[in-house]
């Protein structure tokens, strides 16, 4: 016993060393996982209203620049209502997208169901390996894990941490998270991020007979999170890939991320029934 | 002032120059899709390695994990800049014992700067404590050696830029003597 006490006494700071190191080890291990834990990240109280503060202050240098964004934007609204309201038999399936199974024409089943709610950004990274945004908004507003976020531009990424005020939103620019996007043509395929430059991301999976020209557009596909096209970025460069036939795609992403003044979160009501659907199917096929 | 009050000041100042300034910083040498890897730099290490000489290690052990773990709360990278700052301060007391000539209980009451320590001797301690903290920091967040050449080149300049940030805090925020004829 007493040795014991001596050999703590002698090597207390390496052992305090060891212990500390193992700790931040064991807490980065757990928040690499999707399951990680919400107690250190900027969706906690303090680093929030630290950064609330600063978004406050900062908001004035870019007044002209959003005003643009959003006259554009509302152009835009303007231009797709507009066609939207000529066919007046389609005026409800904008938002609540139907089908109709095929035997009988009363069961109308609704697949999605998209509710956008606006949000500011408070706090952006764009240089580290998984980027972060902080939102304004928390779980008091209806935001949940999960979510999908874009913004007038393009997409941005999905919901990660939630508190009552605050959410931490897990940037396309991450190397823990795919896209699945589509070409002007339907053809499918993932975006991924390899950690380079936050202006490109890089399309994977696309076959190589497929003919990709430099300017084509790239939008999100029907099966991804995010609700089916809504722009992605400008493919900029094509490169073969010779292990498996596919393509390489360097795409110049839409969304500004240097710049990011507000977003909307997507809510789709269908989503959870949608994934607890998914997750038994994996559950089973372990 | 109080050695206590006056580092804690530091810390405040430090981390949030770092969260609200620096973090904004985003360096990137040319756009291409294939170039230089963005980085970021960094300065709240400064808090550790200004802490006065006899400061006991388990001390700076945990003083180290507390300016991490604050700057992990706001960079959302919870534990890898707290695991290279620990580093960082366990090392401290070692390279210090290495570049001074005389052993550390008789600078008793003052800090490592250029001051105290000589222009050198300070320059090299904070560039190999930097280079420690820039190692441990970028091979975590990577977490794996493919690209090491890529990583290594991250590490580079992100270390020459914090290094420049040190110098020109030192340069602000040292008391200059009086020149007298």
């Amino acid at each position: 016993m007493r040795n014991i006490i001596l050999f703590i006494r002698r090597f207390f700071n390496l052992i305090l060393f060891l212990a500390l190191e193992a700790f931040c080890m064991v807490m980065a291990m757990h928040t690499n996982t999707l399951q990680g834990n919400d107690l250190v990240s900027s969706a906690n109280l303090i680093s929030g209203t630290i950064y609330k503060k600063q978004s406050d202050v900062a908001y004035y240098f870019s007044l002209k620049k959003m005003n643009d964004s959003l006259l554009a934007e509302n152009a835009f609204l303007r231009n797709s209502m507009a066609r939207i309201r000529s066919y007046d038999t389609l005026r409800d399936t904008a938002v609540h997208r139907k089908f109709a199974t095929g035997d009988s024409t009363k069961h109308i089943v609704k697949y999605a169901d998209y509710v956008y709610r606006t949000a500011r950004v408070i706090n952006t990274t764009t240089t580290a390996q998984d980027n972060y945004l902080t939102l304004n908004r928390g779980s008091n507003d209806g935001i949940e894990k999960n979510m999908a976020v874009i913004s007038a531009t393009g997409i941005v990424g999905r919901v990660e941490h939630v508190s009552a005020h605050f959410s931490s939103v897990l940037s396309i620019l991450s190397a823990k998270q795919k896209v699945s996007a589509k070409l002007k043509d339907g053809t499918t395929g993932y975006i991924v991020w390899d950690d380079k430059q936050p202006e490109y991301l890089q399309m994977v999976d696309v076959p190589q007979q497929v003919d990709v020209k430099k300017g084509d557009t790239v939008y999100t596909a029907m099966y991804s999170l995010f609700s089916p096209d809504i722009m992605i970025g400008t493919v900029q460069k094509s490169e073969p890939v010779k292990k498996n036939a596919m393509q390489l795609l360097y795409i110049r992403s839409s969304t500004n991320f240097h710049n990011l003044q507000y977003v909307y979160v997507i809510e789709n009501k269908m989503n959870g029934e949608r994934k607890a659907t998914e997750d038994s199917v994996a559950v089973k096929s372990k | 002032m109080n050695v206590i009050l006056k580092n804690l000041l530091r810390f405040c100042i430090l981390i949030l120059f770092q969260v609200l300034v620096l973090n904004r910083i985003t360096l990137l040498w040319w756009t291409e899709p294939t170039g230089f890897p963005p980085f970021m730099p960094h300065i709240y290490q400064l808090a550790i390695l200004l802490m006065p000489f006899e400061t006991p290690v388990w001390l700076l052990l945990l003083s180290g994990f507390a300016v991490g773990i604050s700057i992990d709360a706001f960079m959302d990278t919870a534990g890898i800049n707290a695991f290279a700052t620990v580093l960082l301060a366990y090392w401290r007391t070692n390279i210090l014992t290495t570049l001074l000539p005389r052993s550390l209980n008789e600078y008793s009451g003052l800090e490592p700067t250029i001051k105290n320590m000589g222009a050198f001797p300070f320059l090299s301690y904070s560039l190999i404590l930097i280079i420690f903290h820039h190692l441990a920091y970028y091979l975590l967040l990577a977490w794996s050696f493919s690209e090491f050449g890529r990583l290594l080149l991250q590490v580079g300049a992100a270390t020459v830029t914090s290094m420049i940030f040190v110098v020109i805090y030192v340069l602000l925020f040292t008391k200059q003597e009086v020149a007298r004829l």
